[in-house]
């Protein structure tokens, strides 16, 4: 593509973004009139016409585009040609699974899997053992990839967090410059940072050189990070820790502050210890900050792109699951094939959420619902 | 805060080993918060070390935070390279195309989540809550189920390899956190205020411009920044949309740079010299609007 030069691109864009303005300004002001017109309350009219700019945006950038990508799910289309009806094909495809049991360690996986089915999961147990394959290889070894993620790196991050939390709660000086220096890391660019990383733990990097003393004594050889089969998720845990556990914290720790002191009075009079007011006051109290940062972190993880996008796995570790689904769809022009794996993502992370919100019954506290109860 | 206080005062009442355990705890906090400010510290050093070292000082497999000699030639070296794999990617169209995106959807956010947050917390109506419900579980939807339908949209319009996808949709209060912050802010004002203004006769775009806005502008900076940093470091819009290497942002260029240079030795002192230059303004703007900052981004997890 040639250059059409700097003002040719970006005047005609700023000429439309005011356009577009002008019309949605139009749109809400004729949405008003006809609510007034149709006898509804002045009150209710303003408030359903402030919304208006986030309604038509969801009505054409999620709704119809959900449901299109719905559609391409069930089609073959490669953009050059109108997509094709195939019906459930693509999900076959994905399902395609098939399951090996081992007769001995060395069997190959090969071996006990279908034809032109390769190894997604195998796990030994004594003598033998079982494997898992698919025919879409590389879309469920990216889901384990990226559900593996998001299962440890959540967690992790999140008990991180609290401590962290819990430490900057101790009355501790300069508040202010901890808070503002533990943000940081959340605050920095995505793909400079991923960029940081991979040079750190590039084989001459940084890291190799300050864990020098224990590769030495273990293996004698300097671990690979993202080329080893067991290092690469590892490193993908770490590089997440180190971007959000600092603002998780600040977050938590605003909660923190939030309970009312005289709950731990009442705890120290009832000759409460340090964990049980830990246990008893401070985690209920804490839950609704923790439910949230549990659900906004799980939707984040699930949907990291940069990662793949900037650093190189191998094919057995996968790659992480929304870049394969953006090559599926834009470097191999699988537009169909995308849309199905894209869905199945979808529903994967509306089950996840769904199970966070079930189970936050048992162990999120709402000091509202204690309040009327009492 | 009075439970710090009444441990304080059990702790001087009591003799002696208990205040010396006192000491020990305060220690251990300080070290352990200086370990985590190491953490977050040692690779942001790392990243402004290297950008300033020569080729040779790389790989000496020694950490040498402090480069001997220094050499800070490579924050323009590193432009000249980048001109001579595609000339016309000069530093100054590059920052202008990241600045044009950022501030065109930057203002489009605050400006239309404010509205909308504005008709979602001040006004009663009918369906209110079922449609903020369903605003805020759009943030499950994963961007890449609504990318292949986007794309064709787009192309569609003719609007391909343009800055139009990157920046008028924010008109369409695009971030649901944004006018989730806001409406929470909203919630906070009291009723009053608005009443007072109705009897003098203000109309809403009145109360909105001068009572409102002014009322949440703390909210207002921790979104502008929170939206100034997601879209300067927006890294899958412009790889959907953009395919002119003199169009695209910051991020962009980064990858561009490094599968250029990815077929020659790893030129990590000039990757790391265009990763601080993409740091450095948010990072200014994070420290000047810090105070302000965490306090607003605070407010959704405290009552959320």
């Amino acid at each position: 593509m040639t250059d059409p030069g700097a003002l040719n691109t970006y005047l005609p864009t700023l000429v439309r973004y005011v356009l577009v303005m002008i019309g949605i300004g139009v749109i809400m002001l004729v949405v008003y009139r006809v609510q007034l017109a149709l006898g509804i309350k002045r009150e209710a009219a303003t408030g359903r016409t402030l919304v208006m700019p986030w309604l038509i945006g969801f009505i054409v950038f999620n709704v119809f585009t959900i449901g299109a990508s719905f559609y391409l799910s069930f089609t073959d289309y490669n953009l050059f040609r109108a997509p094709e009806w195939v019906g459930l094909e693509n999900y076959q495809e994905l399902f395609d699974i098939s399951f090996g049991t081992l007769e001995s360690r060395d069997q190959r996986s090969s071996d006990v899997l279908a034809r032109r089915h390769d190894e997604i999961i195998r796990v030994e147990i004594g003598d033998g053992g079982f494997v898992i394959g698919a025919r879409n290889d590389s879309f469920w070894r990216s889901m384990r990839l990226t559900l593996l993620y998001a299962i440890l790196s959540v967690p992790i991050g999140l008990a991180g967090a609290l401590g962290v939390a819990l430490l900057l709660n101790q009355k501790v000086k300069f508040l202010g410059f901890w808070r503002v220096l533990f943000y940081m890391p959340a605050i920095l660019p995505t793909v400079a940072m991923l960029l940081l990383w991979r040079w750190m733990f590039s084989q001459n990097g940084i890291i190799n050189s300050l864990t020098f003393p224990i590769w030495r004594l273990t293996s004698g050889e300097a671990p690979r990070w993202f080329t080893d089969p067991q290092l690469a998720l590892p490193a993908f845990i770490i590089i997440g820790l180190w971007g959000v556990f600092g603002a998780n914290s600040v977050i938590l720790l605003a909660g923190l502050k939030g309970i009312p002191t005289d709950l731990y009075e009442a705890a120290d009079i009832d000759g409460a210890g340090n964990w049980a007011k830990f246990r008893y006051v401070t985690i209920p109290m804490l839950s609704p900050a923790l439910f949230y940062n549990l659900v906004t972190s799980m939707i984040a993880a699930l949907q990291l792109f940069e990662v793949g996008a900037f650093i190189q796995t191998p094919e057995s570790v996968g790659t992480f699951v929304n870049w394969l689904i953006y090559q599926e769809a834009f470097t191999l022009r699988n537009m169909g094939m995308a849309s199905a794996m894209a869905w199945i993502l979808l529903l994967i992370i509306l089950a996840l959420t769904a199970l966070i919100f079930r189970s936050s019954s048992v162990w999120v506290f709402y000091q509202g619902a204690r309040e009327e109860r009492a | 805060m009075t439970a710090n206080i009444a441990t304080q005062d059990r702790l001087l009442n009591e003799p002696a080993p208990s205040q010396r355990r006192f000491h020990v705890r305060q220690v251990l906090i300080y070290a352990l918060l200086l370990l985590c400010a190491a953490i977050v510290l040692i690779p942001f050093l790392w990243m402004i070390s290297t950008s300033l070292k020569t080729q040779n000082q790389l790989f000496t497999g020694r950490v040498n935070f402090i480069p001997d000699p220094i050499v800070p030639e490579n924050y323009i070296t590193v432009w000249d390279r980048l001109n001579s794999i595609r000339p016309g990617m000069t530093f100054w169209r590059i920052m202008g195309n990241t600045l044009f995106i950022t501030i065109l959807a930057m203002f489009g956010e605050i400006f239309s989540a404010s509205l909308v947050a504005y008709g979602f917390s001040r006004f009663r109506w009918r369906g209110r809550d079922f449609l903020f419900g369903l605003m805020l579980a759009t943030v499950m939807i994963p961007g890449i189920v609504t990318r292949v339908p986007g794309f064709l949209i787009w192309r569609e319009l003719g609007l391909l390899n343009t800055y139009d996808p990157l920046t008028w949709p924010s008109l369409f209060a695009w971030g649901p956190l944004y006018v989730f912050l806001m409406r929470q802010f909203f919630l906070s004002i009291p009723r009053e205020l608005e009443e007072a203004a109705i009897i003098d006769g203000a109309n809403v775009a009145q109360i909105y411009w001068y009572i409102m806005l002014p009322l949440i502008r703390p909210v207002l900076l921790a979104v502008g920044v929170l939206s100034f940093q997601a879209n300067w470091n927006n890294f899958q819009g412009p790889i959907l949309y953009l395919n002119t290497p003199e169009m695209f942002p910051l991020a962009l260029t980064m990858r561009f740079f490094d599968q250029s240079l990815s077929l020659e030795a790893p030129q990590w002192q000039y990757m790391m010299a265009m990763a601080t230059m993409m740091s450095i303004p948010i990072l200014i703007l994070y420290f000047l609007a810090q105070k302000q900052f965490l306090e607003g981004i605070n407010v959704g997890a405290v009552k959320g």
